[in-house]
């Protein structure tokens, strides 16, 4: 079985560190550290290698399902879909790939951005993509929310997602009005930064939250006014037409044969997920809403990846070599934050505050992306540790979901 | 009647014997068991109680390879209880049975009563050979081989063999920025558990039904491997504990206790056959973090930690620090997902569980060798 899968695994730019290291030991050793969409669900639901668990040999690999190519779902009944999404930062890229995706899958979608259709914020990507959305037969609208109301007068929606509050101030109206007009579904994208920390990561869905974190107050909301909801907690988001191009800032020095300085060991641990990722997510909670209901799930790859390690990727992504530092930014007088893209957990260690290495992991869905990292949004604090997602394996009906890492 | 037993180690330090409990069964023998029985139970085994486990048609006639140290101690104890016939193969330098802290007079004695020996050096392969194949074992589990030659000789005695379930090791995979290590990741030839490796290899190559667990750290009452104790001996002295580096090293520890149970459940498991499995503790922990739980467990006031550069210190010959400086910790999903396996302790309460029944009685395997701390903290000083 080991050996099946070794063989039928794809793509050899999946090796990362290893490849040049590949003993040629029989079946458990293949030469991906991946895995794969599960090709049962893949025929019917259609979905990209998602960020999910546990890798599982027994499953046998199908190739990369194109993001834009997608069959109709298996569940068959469409939606009515809204995302109420922000209009900065590093969550907005969320609602530009899952409107992509339940536009796909044959869903009517409509995506409100906050704000107005004229500012500034607009030029930025992914907005300055929305023609993307309406191509695909999306429909893009702005507005604020306490004026939802007002801006989709006489609109029902099957479901609705908010992917713009972080605080019940926030969500509320657009949770208020959507409960009024009989959606059916509500969504939210909240943040792994809840977790209150741990000496013993990963969190998992259930470990305590910070209470003061507005998100929490959301969620709660969201459980007393709706029967069917689900809560997301991501981690970092990347994906191109990112808002933050955090990656850029390792491609930036990269490419000009820059030494990429980073803070600390660059052995702090951290967790990244493709915006595509999380969108696949996303629509098979809206097609499998039962599954999804009452839910939370944490929204990360099953890898971590150190920061030494995000700099690797990153070379290797842009097939160039790369060259790191590792400095003390209190030693030499630099504001780490400002120094360096990701939120720095090495001054942390030296507080009594517990250490909170910060989690991320790469996942990528095709070759040769040119992917965006998301700077840690302004709701990820510095707490986060690393995430496991049990609950997600509510919706492959026991089949583990696999995810590729691929480069 | 107090038995006083001590427990031979190759180091040959004498230990303070350890005496030991009148008391009823430990976790291990009681609750704790009665999960892996349930397991059992949807195979169709009966299950008439925690301590009773039902000899069924599936009653084996196996083999450990080793079995008096560590792992296999606990791992015979469970497979005897099944109802299996277990025979130990050893040189016979530590007695058979010893009896555990914790362990009842009258459990002990049953298990010394059935706990079978083939005393021998496994390195001799023409005995291994002609002892094995007289005996005709159905599953062998080999505990302590390290080298792929040391396991030929098992698999060519015993053409009919029905499963040889191997202990391997979590060291195997190559060093990774991407973690935790799952079973499909790369390994790494080169490393010190190369053996171990080349020993997976050859047993793919049999065509034998094979299965093979990785363990991360092991911890645990008896561990001869100074995890925890390494820890206990510094809370125990008062000493501030030196941790190289950073101290966020993410590293995992897996119970004995939990570490048996899963080799218990991948006997005669069709989902086991021919696969890898990571085996550890559901979390993982920093090395100031495990500080700070060891600390816990033995009722420590916290520690004080100091983080040194090891390059900037000869130590000649001796370990600074029981652990490898470098993340290391791996998956336990698919152990979950495919057996239904899960670990029972978690980091406090094994710790917990390995001071009570063992640091916290005053035994130990190593005496404290504070020579390297005083290097680190001699010069801590001199620069603070």
């Amino acid at each position: 079985m080991a050996a099946a899968l070794s063989s039928s695994l794809t793509s050899a730019s999946s090796v990362l560190f290893s490849s040049s290291n590949y003993p040629s030991l029989p079946s458990f050793s293949p030469s991906q550290r991946l895995c794969f969409s599960h090709s049962a669900l893949s025929s019917s639901y259609s979905v990209s290698p998602a960020l999910f668990t546990f890798p599982s040999p027994r499953l046998s690999a199908t190739a990369a399902v194109s993001f834009s190519v997608r069959a109709a779902t298996a569940a068959g009944e469409k939606k009515k879909v809204l995302i109420v999404n922000t209009n900065s930062g590093g969550h907005s890229i969320i609602g530009f790939y899952f409107a992509k995706e339940l536009l796909g899958s044959g869903h009517n979608v409509t995506i409100l951005t906050v704000g107005e259709e004229g500012s500034d914020k607009m030029k930025k990507p992914p907005f300055n993509r929305f023609s993307e959305i309406v191509s695909a037969g999306g429909r893009t609208v702005w507005g604020d929310p306490p004026e939802i109301g007002k801006v989709l007068a006489g609109e029902t929606f099957d479901v609705v997602l908010d992917n713009n509050g972080k605080d019940l101030d926030a969500v509320r109206p657009v949770a208020d009005w959507a409960k009024e007009t009989g959606v059916k579904q509500f969504l939210f994208i909240s943040s792994a930064g809840i977790y209150l920390p741990t000496e013993e990561p990963p969190h998992v869905e259930g470990d305590a939250v910070k209470g003061s974190a507005g998100h929490v107050g959301v969620e709660k909301y969201m459980a007393e006014t709706f029967s069917n909801w689900a809560s997301f907690r991501p981690q970092y988001m990347i994906g191109s037409g990112n808002n933050k191009d955090c990656e850029e800032w390792f491609f930036d020095r990269i490419v000009r044969n820059r030494p990429v300085p980073i803070p600390g060991s660059g052995m702090q641990l951290t967790n990244i997920s493709h915006a595509k990722d999380l969108s696949s997510m996303l629509t098979l909670a809206v097609e499998k809403p039962e599954a999804a209901s009452g839910n939370i799930f944490n929204s990360v790859s099953e890898r971590a990846v150190t920061l030494d390690g995000m700099a690797k990727l990153c070379a290797k992504a842009a097939g160039l070599p790369v060259e790191i530092v590792h400095y003390d930014p209190k030693a030499i007088g630099v504001d780490a934050k400002k120094a360096f893209p990701f939120r720095n957990m090495v001054q942390k260690r030296s507080d009594r505050a517990t250490t909170k290495p910060l989690f991320l992991s790469y996942e990528h869905a095709s070759e040769m992306w040119i992917f965006n990292v998301c700077c840690c949004c302004c709701c990820c604090c510095c707490s986060t540790s690393m995430l496991s997602h049990e609950q997600r394996r509510k919706f492959w009906d026991g089949r583990e979901p696999q995810t590729c890492l691929r480069i | 009647m107090a038995r006083m037993v001590s427990l031979q180690q190759p180091t040959t330090q004498s230990h303070p014997s350890f005496s030991l409990l009148t008391s009823s069964l430990s976790d291990f023998n009681g609750a704790r068991l009665q999960s892996q029985l349930q397991f059992k139970r949807k195979l169709g085994m009966q299950n008439r109680g925690a301590l009773q486990v039902s000899a069924s048609s599936s009653s084996n006639n196996i083999l450990i390879m080793g079995g008096t140290r560590f792992i296999g101690i606990f791992l015979s104890r469970l497979l005897v209880k099944e109802g299996h016939q277990v025979t130990l193969f050893t040189r016979g330098k530590a007695p058979i049975a010893q009896q555990l802290p914790g362990e009842s007079d009258q459990d002990f004695a049953d298990f010394s009563s059935k706990i079978l020996h083939l005393k021998g050096d496994r390195k001799d392969s023409d005995f291994v050979k002609t002892s094995l194949a007289a005996k005709g074992f159905d599953v062998v589990y080999d505990i302590n081989g390290r080298e792929a030659v040391e396991v030929e000789p098992i698999i060519e005695a015993l053409p009919n063999l029905e499963q040889f379930i191997y202990c391997s090791s979590a060291g195997v995979y190559l060093k990774s920025d991407l973690l935790p290590h799952c079973e499909v990741d790369a390994v790494d030839p080169k490393s010190r558990h190369k053996g171990k490796l080349e020993t997976e290899s050859y047993l793919e190559s049999t065509g034998v039904n094979w299965t093979s667990i990785r363990p991360v750290y092991i911890y645990g009452p008896l561990n001869y491997n100074p995890v925890e104790e390494w820890f206990f001996h510094r809370l125990k002295a008062g000493r501030p504990i030196p941790i190289p580096n950073s101290g966020i090293q993410m590293t995992q520890l897996g119970h004995v206790k939990d570490l048996a149970k899963a080799f218990i459940t991948v006997l005669g498991n069709d989902k086991a056959s021919k696969e890898v499995f990571n085996i550890s503790g559901e979390k993982y922990v920093t090395f100031d973090g495990l500080a700070r739980a060891c600390a816990k467990a033995g009722g420590f006031p916290e520690p004080e930690i100091i983080h040194y550069n090891p390059k900037e210190y000869d130590f000649g010959k001796k370990k600074a620090f029981p652990f490898r400086d470098q993340h290391f910790f791996a998956s336990i999903d698919k152990a979950k997902h495919v057996l239904g396996w899960k670990p029972e302790f978690d980091l406090v309460e094994g710790l917990t569980d390995s001071y009570e029944l063992d640091f916290g009685r005053g035994t130990f395997r190593k005496e404290a060798d504070f020579s390297t701390d005083d290097i680190i903290l001699g010069k801590s000083l001199v620069t603070a």
